[in-house]
């Protein structure tokens, strides 16, 4: 399992939705990384990229939502950050769609897509949780 | 070459190791070498622009390299795949980038070129008579090397 739960960032909404995202991808990491021909796999592989397009714009919204509820200083950058981020995705999901995203450039995604999103939520997003209680604690 | 250059990378490899691997880093050995030469399996490349030019190499055995990407997956993995090797370029561009962020905080602002990964033994010959600075670092893993070359503009 990719999620661990030193990821949490401690505001329930956010982190129920990053294990599903880490459980989504983690299948979708199976899927481009197992055996069999790499068009049998196209379907799961199509299914997966629609799911994030749909499920990151989401979740985005709603850690940005949190974070402008809690006056969050860093949401402009955070944002520009997400931005980018559906970028990849929908560059990665039109270029399937393309036909020009082979087995070897599916898996070069996936590689960088993990390493970033596990940098994301164990670092920036930490910071979120971090805020929240700061604040908590001068109430 | 100023030997400081390579705390900004140590400091940013420790804290990435630390985030990703939940893993802390110790340093072994330093040495200084003629040429960027890794005996290491895997490495990875980054080239450095902007007030400091030069080059980075983080070099790691086989299995090390592989257990990092099934303890971040969470999944079996015998071999450097293009998955692996892309999650392990990152890795290197993460730190990087992490390793400039500090240093433009001295005042040297530099760019970092896409990560390059070789899978075999890496050997770059250096075309000046710069010596290249080479730090072991050792982990619960393995051990991995991080060859550093930054000259000042």
């Amino acid at each position: 399992m990719m999620w661990k739960d030193s990821y949490k960032v401690g505001v329930e909404l956010i982190d129920d939705q990053h294990k599903e995202l880490f459980r989504r991808l983690s299948e979708f990491f199976k899927v481009i990384r197992g055996d069999g021909s790499w068009e049998d796999r196209m379907a799961k592989v199509k299914e997966t990229l629609e799911f994030m397009q749909e499920y990151v714009i989401i979740h985005f919204h709603d850690e940005e939502t949190y974070q402008e509820e809690i006056g969050f200083p860093d949401l402009e950058n955070h944002k520009f950050i997400h931005e980018k981020f559906k970028k990849e995705i929908s560059d990665c999901a039109k270029t399937f769609e393309a036909g020009e995203m082979d087995e070897d450039k599916m898996q070069e995604f996936g590689g960088k897509l993990m390493t970033w999103l596990i940098m994301h939520v164990g670092k920036a997003d930490q910071q979120i949780g971090e805020y929240a209680r700061a604040k908590e604690g001068q109430a | 070459m100023k030997a400081e250059y390579i705390n900004f990378f140590y400091q940013a490899t420790n804290d990435v190791f630390k985030l990703m691997l939940n893993m802390e880093t110790e340093k072994k050995n330093l040495s200084v070498l003629e040429d960027m030469i890794s005996s290491k399996d895997v490495n990875v490349h980054l080239g450095i622009t902007g007030d400091l030019k030069g080059n980075v190499l983080f070099g790691f055995p086989k299995d090390m390299a592989i257990e990092m990407i099934k303890i971040m997956s969470g999944m079996e993995m015998d071999k450097i795949d293009s998955f692996a090797s892309s999650a392990l370029g990152e890795i290197g561009n993460i730190i990087g980038g992490n390793a400039l962020t500090n240093l433009s905080k001295n005042k040297y602002v530099c760019d970092i070129a896409p990560p390059q990964v070789f899978v075999g033994k890496y050997k770059s010959f250096s075309l000046d008579n710069e010596k290249i600075l080479q730090l072991t670092l050792k982990t619960d893993i393995g051990e991995f090397d991080i060859s550093i070359f930054l000259k000042e503009k």
